[in-house]
C-alpha cells in the first residue's frame, strides 16, 4: 500500500475513528507485524499477542502520526520493535514506563525522515545484495553470526569481516 | 582506535532493538541529548523499516481488526504523557535528591538501578578534580550529561561519548567551572597506573568479590 493511502487512513482512524479505515490498515499491517515476530523466533502465540498490541497501538495512538516526519511504515515498525524490547523486559519482571517517552520524543524531536532520505536512498544504493542481506540477517532477525554462517553456508570468520566492512562501507552516508 | 565505528554500532543495535538494558537506557540518553546521533538513528530505523515493508506476509490466525480495537476500550484510554523526556532523570528524578557516594574527594557516583551484566553509573566530578591514569579490563562507555571533562585526547563537553579499551591509558580532568556529570558503562574493572596504583587496583580487586 502506499505511504499516501496509509497516511489518510490514519487520518481517518485519528480524526473520526473509523473503523472501516483501520480494517484496511490492520490487513495491510498485522501479516507483516506477525511475520517479524516471527523472524525474531517468537512463538506463534507471542507473535500474535504482540502483533495485537501493535495494531492496538495503531488504533489509538494514531493522532501521535505524523507525516511531515516519516512514513507510515517506518512509524509502524518502531512501534513494532519497541513492544520486542518491552517483551524482554516483561520476561526480566521489569516495569515498562518508556513506552510514554518513546510516543514523546517521536512527537518533540525535530528531525524529519525527510531531510535524511538522501543519506537513505545512498546507503541503499551502495550496498549490494549480499551487504543488504547480511544486514537484514544480523540487524532486522536478529540472527547470531554463528546462525548466518550456517545459512549462508560461509565460515563464521567470512560473516564478521562482511558484516564489518559493510557497516563501514554504510557510515560513509550517515551524515 | 575508530571510536566512530563504535558508537555508530551502538546505535544500530538501539534501532534493531538488540542491547541489554544498560546500553538501551544509555544509547537514548545519548539520542537525547546529540541530535547528530539521533538522526544517525533515524537513518538505521528507515533502513530496517524498509526490510520490514518487504516482509513476506504472515497473517495472524486467531486475530481480527475487531480484537485489536476492544482490547483498546478494557484498559484506561490513552496514558497521561508526562512531560519529562530526560531518559535519566525519568528513572531516577532530580539528579540533585540522588544519594550520591563519595569516591574519594571530588568523585561521586551513583548505580543506576539497571538489572544487567554492564553496569551503568552517573559520576559527578566537582571542578578541577582528576581520575588517576587508569585503563580497562573491558570497554568503557562515558556519556557527559552536563559540564565537561578533558583527557589526553580533548575535551568533551555535554552529548559527547566516549569509548575507552585496554588500549587506551587516560587521566580525565573534570575542567568546566561547574565540573562534570557523565553518565558511564564498564564492562569489566578499569585498572590504574601511577602512584596510588597498587591500593587503588586492590580496592577493584576486593570490590569484584561483593558484585
Amino acid at each position: 500500500m502506499e505511504n499516501d493511502k496509509l497516511i489518510d487512513l490514519a487520518a481517518k482512524i485519528a480524526n473520526t475513528r473509523d473503523e472501516k479505515a483501520f480494517s484496511e490498515i490492520f490487513d495491510f499491517l498485522a501479516p507483516k507485524v506477525n511475520s517479524y515476530y516471527l523472524k525474531n523466533n517468537l512463538s506463534f502465540e507471542q507473535s500474535e499477542e504482540l502483533t495485537q498490541e501493535v495494531l492496538s497501538a495503531v488504533w489509538l495512538k494514531a493522532d501521535l502520526f505524523n507525516p511531515d516526519k516519516s512514513k507510515f511504515i517506518t512509524w509502524a515498525f518502531t512501534i513494532a520493535r519497541n513492544k520486542k524490547i518491552d517483551l524482554y523486559r516483561k520476561q526480566n519482571n521489569k516495569k515498562i514506563e518508556d513506552q510514554d517517552v518513546r510516543d514523546f520524543l517521536y512527537q518533540h524531536n525535530n528531525i524529519s525522515d525527510y531531510e535524511i532520505e538522501s543519506s537513505i536512498n545512498k546507503i541503499k544504493q551502495e550496498l549490494d545484495e549480499n551487504q543488504q542481506k547480511l544486514i537484514k540477517m544480523s540487524f532486522f532477525e536478529q540472527k547470531s553470526h554463528k546462525k548466518i554462517a550456517e545459512e549462508l553456508e560461509i565460515p563464521l570468520g567470512t560473516v564478521k569481516s562482511r558484516i564489518r566492512s559493510t557497516l563501514n562501507k554504510m557510515q560513509k552516508f550517515l551524515t | 582506535m575508530n571510536t566512530t565505528a563504535q558508537k555508530n554500532e551502538l546505535i544500530f543495535g538501539y534501532s534493531s532493538g538488540n542491547l541489554g538494558e544498560a546500553k538501551s537506557l544509555f544509547v537514548s540518553m545519548y539520542l537525547y541529548l546529540n541530535s547528530f546521533a539521533a538522526k544517525k538513528a533515524s537513518i538505521f530505523d528507515n533502513i530496517l523499516a524498509d526490510n520490514f515493508a518487504n516482509l513476506d506476509e504472515i497473517a495472524p490466525r486467531k486475530l481480527n481488526y475487531k480484537d485489536c480495537i476492544e482490547s483498546t476500550s478494557k484498559k484506561n484510554q490513552k496514558d497521561e504523557i508526562s512531560g519529562n523526556l530526560n531518559p535519566i532523570t525519568n528513572l531516577v528524578g532530580n539528579l540533585e535528591n540522588l544519594k550520591w557516594k563519595s569516591i574519594y574527594k571530588g568523585f561521586k557516583e551513583y548505580v543506576l538501578p539497571v538489572n544487567d551484566g554492564d553496569t551503568v553509573k552517573l559520576i559527578k566530578m566537582d571542578p578541577g578534580t582528576s581520575v588517576p591514569l587508569h585503563s580497562h579490563n573491558g570497554r568503557e562507555y562515558i556519556l557527559v550529561l552536563d559540564g565537561s571533562f578533558c583527557d589526553e585526547y580533548g575535551e568533551y563537553k555535554k552529548g559527547d561519548m566516549q569509548i575507552n579499551d585496554q588500549q587506551i591509558k587516560h587521566h580525565p580532568t573534570a575542567c568546566d567551572n561547574d565540573g562534570c556529570v557523565c553518565l558511564s558503562i564498564t564492562e569489566n574493572d578499569v585498572v590504574f597506573f601511577g602512584k596510588f596504583a597498587s591500593i587503588l587496583n586492590l580496592f577493584t580487586f576486593i570490590k569484584s568479590f561483593f558484585k
